[in-house]
């Protein structure tokens, strides 16, 4: 079995050599992407198309490594001082920034018009832009959502909460009412990782707060701060949340309320199109809702991520480079996408009404709206070092080895020195 | 001098001119460099880079984390070092009376010092699962959650040092122990002296020197231990098994201060060569005393 | 006798126990997801190699082995290149300064790498190294250099005078009073200080942690602590990825306990 597929590769490779005519040789783009996993990937058709669509030119692609974390050593080794192996990348939003600041990014405004960043959403939109310039275009849109079982709900003729303290006492009742002592109430990420930074924010914002304010200051209202982290504390203290929060990133969480053994759960679009999967567990069984905000706090409010099409500033071939990412982030890659039924959902917003679209994604009008509405982290070239520096302070107050006001106050006190040191 | 001396010194700083020159690119001058990079704020990817002065310095002394990473390091150093102390001499006594099966018995303890520190933490890791670890189905099946709960991931990580370097004590001991001549517990015994007697008067008496350069050794290595914790725990939950080494990797490369991170590595720079000063002045007493 | 037959029969016992961890990852190795949580049998029920197949083929663990092996040999090949004739000069030639060559040596093998990792980050970055074996091979040097100096220096220092007199008065220069007379004598200690060279370049991971990028020169250890896991962590195949990551090591102490402890006992006495 083996050698007939080396003697395959080995023919395949002699008859591409034969084909290519002596003189013109093609000019190799390579697209470095996080893989996306099985047979439904759109992404070797669109490259094939592209290539179609622009003889001459071919397109390599290369897997990124798993986690968020690796992705960014990746670049940083590969982008910072050494030559450029790859032309375009594909980039966690939070980024763009940064990237754009260390001047690995090309500068795309010459080719990328405002006009062209209109069909997407908002948040989209405004994350590749810095300093008024274009710096990538995006891609695939995420925003945090609140997942419930709306049979449960129904059931206690309950609607999806407004604020966290309603979700509370909804949680007590069904609980009380179910009498299932392995039901939890409402699971979400509190490992220590960028996701508890997202999960924290959102409870800021939902309180009226947040990290940093418009004039850059850390902090601004503590006091508010401090609630929404002892609130968060006390999720797992009350036992509303599970223990196992505090080492629970997006799968740990999605499988909990997968099986069926949560009420609520926080967590990001993708999780919908496998809580409807053919063998779940809670199929036909799932509600999605605006996050809660808090009792004397502001509306709820989703904090916006996913990921952004960019080129590297040495590329050889730029041209090509930002016409492959122009094609992917235009309404026919992300249409392929939208199509493709992979958990990703396109940044474009006429997407969500389209009926072929909608047939892959039966929740897309329902995103559409919470996508509107969403909130961005920190923009800013040193989002990534900020969230480092606060993520093990927050793990420190979910845990309940500091209390809320101690993890807040050095938080405060680290990030006002960085940022000092900075300027 | 002679010819034959001039001729070696020549030939001398030949032989030693390459290595001199790889020391001092890769170690000497980082070493140097480190000092000056901690009177910097440098942001490499950013281009920032410019002096500070004792700025660093001054913020740790007043950091609730640095002191909190100086408390774990020096605990995780204290207590690990005593126990692989205790048990590395405890181990090498026994081997020197073992008659049978010492190749065997060498080669089940060196297993553990063999590996790599990653694959310790991974076995450790493993072990520790609040479900299925073994720890916890020896223990009798609580569900303790050992690298998950503040107040049991420290010991947790300590067990798993000792049990990695205990094998480098013994080994020191074992060796010295071989080179006692039989003549010298013949004496003892036609002396009348006991087992205890022997083991205090003459058995622990020689091995002092070379349990003084185990200390050194292990306190040394324990100060910059780093692999074990950043892969077993990664310095949580929540800063409690946070040495001062992942303290300034983790500044140092996750939020990519390299003049902060410098800093905290000039702090236990210092801590090292201190402790090596204090032991070599210790040994070399010794020396002149016997 | 039988006293002493169940005394070294304990003390082998003892040691068994002691090294269960072990022995318990090379039985997670063997067993099939579904078991791994059904501990209280001590060897799996159906015993699979599913873990190491996926090990080899779907990892990086194969090439991860090979640039491991490619940094340790070269870093060693290194450190004996430069080492021994420094040994040499430093254990028996008249040179100037060499207490403070001396201190500066035995200082060196005191730095930790955690302060000495930003600079050579620096270092490597100015000159395009990372991700490549040099910049590995290089910052192994660092440490493995002056240790094996030191190491060396002692074995020379125990040789008799009068062997390499002989040599003189045969009209040998110092080169090959080196080569014919001294590390013929020295090739044990020799041997051994290359061996716990290799393995400390093997086990070494600050470094190659933050040097390396992609499996293009990701060593063991790198490649073991980033085990992708897609959704819960997958302990058969670290299991087996661990295993496979600690055979060379384990082959090596093993089978060359003698060496060991000969290299141990004159490097450490010699003070």
């Amino acid at each position: 079995m083996r050698r007939a597929a080396w003697l395959l590769a080995a023919l395949a490779l002699a008859a591409g050599c034969a084909e290519r005519p002596r003189g013109a040789e093609p000019a190799t783009i390579v697209f470095k992407h996080a893989k996306i996993l099985g047979p439904l990937d759109p992404i070797p058709g669109l490259l094939r198309e592209f290539e179609r669509r622009n003889p001459g030119v071919r397109v390599r692609s290369e897997a990124l490594t798993w986690t968020s974390d690796e992705q960014h050593q990746f670049y940083v080794i590969n982008l910072d001082g050494a030559t450029p192996t790859f032309d375009v990348l594909l980039l966690d939003l939070i980024w763009v920034p940064e990237f754009a600041q260390a001047g690995w990014l090309l500068d795309l405004s010459p080719w990328v018009t405002r006009d062209e960043l209109a069909p997407h959403f908002p948040a989209a939109a405004a994350a590749s832009v810095w300093n008024d310039r274009v710096w990538g275009l995006p891609w695939n849109m995420n925003v945090g959502v609140l997942y419930h079982r709306a049979d449960l709900l129904r059931k206690y003729g309950l609607a999806p909460p407004r604020t966290w303290e309603e979700l509370v006492e909804q949680a007590q009742r069904i609980r009380a009412g179910e009498r299932d002592p392995r039901l939890e109430g409402v699971v979400w990420q509190g490992k220590q990782y960028e996701g508890l930074v997202v999960n924290v924010l959102e409870h800021f914002w939902a309180n009226s707060t947040a990290l940093l304010d418009e004039h850059d200051r850390v902090l601004p209202e503590p006091d508010r701060a401090a609630a929404a982290l002892a609130f968060m504390r006390g999720l797992i203290e009350r036992g509303v949340s599970p223990a196992m929060v505090t080492a629970g990133d997006e799968e740990g969480t999605r499988r909990v309320f997968g099986d069926g053994r949560a009420i609520f759960l926080r967590s990001w679009p993708y999780a919908m199109d496998l809580f409807e999967a053919a063998d779940s567990p809670v199929r036909g069984r799932v509600g999605i809702a605006r996050l809660p905000g808090h009792a004397g706090g502001a509306a709820g409010v989703g904090a916006t991520g996913g990921f952004h099409l960019a080129v590297n500033r040495r590329t050889r071939h730029a041209e090509a480079a930002v016409a492959l990412v122009r094609f992917l982030a235009g309404a026919e890659g992300q249409r392929a996408i939208a199509e493709a039924a992979v958990a990703l959902y396109p940044t474009r917003v006429d997407l969500y009404r389209d009926p072929a679209a909608i047939r892959a994604h039966p929740h897309m009008p329902r995103f559409h709206a919470l996508a509107l509405g969403g909130r961005p982290r920190p923009v800013t070239p040193y989002y990534l070092m900020l969230s480092t520096t606060v993520q093990p302070e927050f793990s420190a107050a979910v845990v309940g080895v500091k209390t809320p006001e101690q993890a807040l106050d050095y938080a405060k006190r680290r990030l006002e020195y960085m940022l000092s040191g900075l300027r | 001098m002679t010819a034959r001396e001039r001729a070696d010194r020549r030939t001398g700083l030949l032989f030693v001119a390459p290595a001199l020159l790889a020391l001092a690119t890769l170690t000497v001058y980082p070493g140097l460099w480190v000092l000056w990079l901690s009177l910097q704020e440098r942001i490499p990817i950013f281009g920032i880079a410019h002096f500070v002065g004792v700025r660093h310095f001054a913020f740790l002394a007043v950091d609730a984390r640095f002191w909190n990473a100086t408390r774990v390091t020096l605990v995780f150093t204290g207590v690990s070092v005593a126990l692989e102390l205790a048990l590395g001499l405890a181990v090498a006594l026994a081997l020197q009376r073992q008659r049978a099966g010492r190749r065997l018995a060498l080669s089940l303890l060196l297993l553990a010092w063999a590996l790599p520190s990653v694959v310790t933490a991974k076995l450790f890791e493993w072990l520790y699962h609040p479900s299925a670890g073994l720890v916890n189905v020896v223990l009798g099946g609580h569900a303790f959650n050992w690298l998950g709960d503040p107040r049991l991931a420290l010991p947790g990580l300590i067990a798993a040092d000792v049990w990695r370097t205990m094998p480098f004590v013994a080994l020191l001991c074992y060796a010295r122990l071989l080179t006692i001549p039989p003549e010298v517990y013949e004496a003892a015994r036609v002396d009348g002296a006991g087992r205890t007697a022997t083991l205090a008067w003459i058995t622990l008496p020689l091995l002092r020197s070379i349990l003084l350069v185990a200390l050194l050794f292990r306190t040394l290595d324990a100060l910059r231990a780093f692999d074990l914790m950043f892969v077993l725990t990664g310095g949580g939950p929540a800063g409690t098994t946070e040495t001062l080494t992942v303290y300034a990797y983790r500044s140092l490369f996750q939020t990519l201060q390299l003049g902060f991170g410098a800093a905290i590595g000039c702090v236990i720079f210092a801590l090292v060569m201190l402790v090596a000063w204090g032991y070599l002045r210790a040994l070399r007493g010794e020396g002149a005393a016997a | 006798m039988s006293g002493r037959r169940a005394a070294d029969a304990m003390v082998l016992l003892l040691l068994a126990v002691w090294a269960v961890p072990y022995f318990w990852q090379v039985r997670t190795s063997f067993t099939p997801d579904r078991e791994l949580l059904a501990t209280t049998r001590v060897t799996p029920a159906h015993p699979t190699l599913v873990h190491y197949r996926a090990v080899a083929e779907k990892s990086v663990m194969p090439r991860a082995l090979g640039n491991s092996l490619g940094v340790a040999s070269l870093t060693t090949l290194l450190a004996l290149l430069l080492g021994v004739p420094a040994a040499y000069a430093i254990a028996r030639l008249p040179l100037p300064g060499k207490s403070l060559l001396l201190l500066i040596v035995i200082a060196s093998t005191a730095f930790p790498q955690i302060a000495t990792v930003s600079p050579l980050y620096l270092l490597l970055r100015t000159l395009g190294l990372r991700d490549t074996w040099t910049a590995l091979v290089l910052a192994n040097t660092s440490f493995a250099l002056p240790l094996l100096i030191w190491l060396l220096a002692g074995f020379i220092r125990e040789i008799p005078i009068e062997l390499e007199e002989a040599a003189f008065l045969d009209g040998a220069g110092r080169p090959t009073v080196l080569r014919l007379v001294i590390l013929p004598l020295i090739a044990p200690g020799v041997a051994s200080a290359a061996l716990l060279t290799f393995l400390a370049a093997w086990n070494e991971f600050l470094f190659a942690y933050t040097f390396t990028a992609t499996e293009a020169s990701r060593t063991v250890p790198v490649a073991l602590a980033l085990f992708p896991g897609v959704f819960e962590i997958p302990w058969g195949d670290i299991a087996a990825a661990s295993i496979l990551a600690s055979l060379p090591p384990v082959i090596i102490v093993i089978a060359l306990q003698r060496w060991l402890v000969h290299g141990l006992v004159a490097g450490a006495l010699k003070d």
